[in-house]
């Protein structure tokens, strides 16, 4: 469990540093932009057993993108959760492996941009075009499968290397 | 027990509760999501202490991007200098200009009983800690909040123009709105001028594509020139007069060929702000 929020926190910083170093406004997208909490989430599932500890994980990191990060309120934390359960479904369809994984993440981090981009739409707080939204996902990819196929590797050394078990 | 059976729930009853649920969300969120919704006590502090920590965090990082960044400056050194030379000269009476034109503002605003204009206001320096996370926000979060006098809607710039405005405060942070976003909400008036005339408006829009503003309300029998200056009018009591936003680029009309659609590009460099000033305007009950 200590690995998984050390891990999760390590993420959840990595959005800032990597915002101040690839820079990313509206009308220039950087190649190198992803949600990497998201990533993360994507990458721990498997090492959980027990899921209420790992939806509540994922709340937790869900309020904290919405304090911290966009000053938005339970937005994030519906959306995490949202993505939390996709997580979980896919996993059980898909094998687990670097590949598979990657593909959740791309899953992931399309479904977050969705969703925020729905909601924000349809609640008013900004007007955006669907070319944008594509544009963004696209943009996503690079970072995405970077970010996902580092941590999977990591977290997986870890567990083998220090016999640590799943979360129960 | 045996003859007890389960009742289970119709699946257009789940559908229906599934809907309105999720109305209810939407309808959540669209109270919540707003410029002047404040943050609780609870939100503030998990804040400045994340910021801060965070602060902390990337300072190595920030220092080594720094030193690239002064070192790369460092080469055009020579070449600026050269440039800086030739516009020295001209320094010294520009400031015997200026200093000559403040005196006779303060002798017609004695005249008018003014105590203040909309183009006075204060300074105050911050340092941009993160930018645009979850991108669809287009915010930024700057060092400074309450503790230094930061308070909602006011304006930050950069040394190149306008960048937006303080949307939520903390105690110790700040978080700005870009000017760069299709806010429907929150129009800024706006004059452009070519030095002789000043024509008023408002930026309606923003144009991601090619990152340019869209002034409207402009009637189609003005003129208006590619390359005028257009500048924040201080109506609207938010924003101070006077504020560069930026060129105008384009000019079209609207589709009743009434007025005209001016495309603006703004003069501040929005990838690249790493420090900001904000703006305290003056205001005649002070």
């Amino acid at each position: 469990m200590l690995i998984a929020i050390i891990y999760l926190l390590f993420s959840f910083i990595m959005e800032n540093i990597m915002g101040n170093i690839f820079l990313s406004t509206l009308s220039n997208i950087s190649f190198f932009t992803t949600i990497y909490t998201v990533c993360a989430l994507v990458v721990l599932l498997p090492y959980f057993a027990n899921y209420k500890k790992y939806y509540i994980l994922v709340g937790i990191f869900g309020l904290l993108f919405d304090i911290v990060y966009t000053g938005s309120f339970f937005l994030n934390f519906f959306i995490f959760i949202v993505i939390g359960v996709v997580i979980n479904f896919l996993y059980h369809i898909l094998s687990e492996n670097i590949v598979m994984t990657n593909l959740i993440s791309i899953v992931c981090i399309g479904l977050y941009h969705i969703l925020s981009f729905f909601i924000l739409s349809i609640t008013n707080y900004a007007d955006y075009s669907i070319m944008l939204l594509l544009k963004v996902i696209l943009h996503s990819l690079i970072m995405t499968i970077i970010y996902t196929s580092i941590s999977y590797l990591i977290i997986k050394w870890l567990y083998n290397r220090f016999s640590i078990r799943q979360v129960k | 027990m045996l003859g007890k059976k389960r009742k289970s729930i119709p699946k257009k009853y789940i559908v229906i509760a599934l809907i309105v649920l999720l109305i209810i969300i939407l309808v959540g969120f669209s109270l919540t999501l707003k410029d002047d919704r404040k943050l609780n006590p609870a939100e503030s502090v998990i804040r400045d202490a994340v910021v801060f920590a965070e602060k902390v965090i990337t300072y190595p990082f920030k220092y080594i991007s720094k030193e690239v960044e002064e070192y790369n400056e460092l080469k055009d050194t020579s070449r600026d200098n050269d440039i800086l030379e030739t516009s020295l000269d001209r320094i010294d009476s520009v400031e015997t200009e200026n200093i000559e034109l403040r005196r006779q503002l303060d002798e017609l605003k004695e005249e008018l009983g003014i105590e203040h204009t909309l183009s006075d206001y204060e300074y105050l320096n911050a340092t941009v800690v993160s930018r645009n996370v979850g991108f669809w926000y287009n915010t930024l979060t700057i060092d400074k909040g309450t503790y230094s006098g930061v308070a909602k809607d006011m304006v930050v710039i950069n040394a190149k123009g306008l960048i937006g405005r303080v949307i939520r405060t903390t105690a110790f942070t700040s978080e700005i709105r870009l000017l760069t976003t299709s806010d429907t909400n929150n129009k800024i008036s706006v004059h452009v001028s070519d030095g002789d005339t000043n024509l008023y408006g408002l930026i309606n829009s923003y144009d991601y594509n090619k990152n340019l503003l869209e002034v409207e309300g402009i009637s189609n029998t003005k003129s208006v020139n590619v390359g005028d200056y257009v500048y924040t009018s201080g109506l609207g009591g938010i924003f101070p007069s006077g504020i560069l936003i930026g060129t105008v680029t384009e000019i079209t009309t609207d589709s009743y060929d009434l007025a005209k659609i001016i495309k603006v590009t703004p003069s501040a460099d929005f990838t690249d702000i790493n420090y900001v000033s904000i703006l305290k305007r003056k205001s005649d009950g002070e």
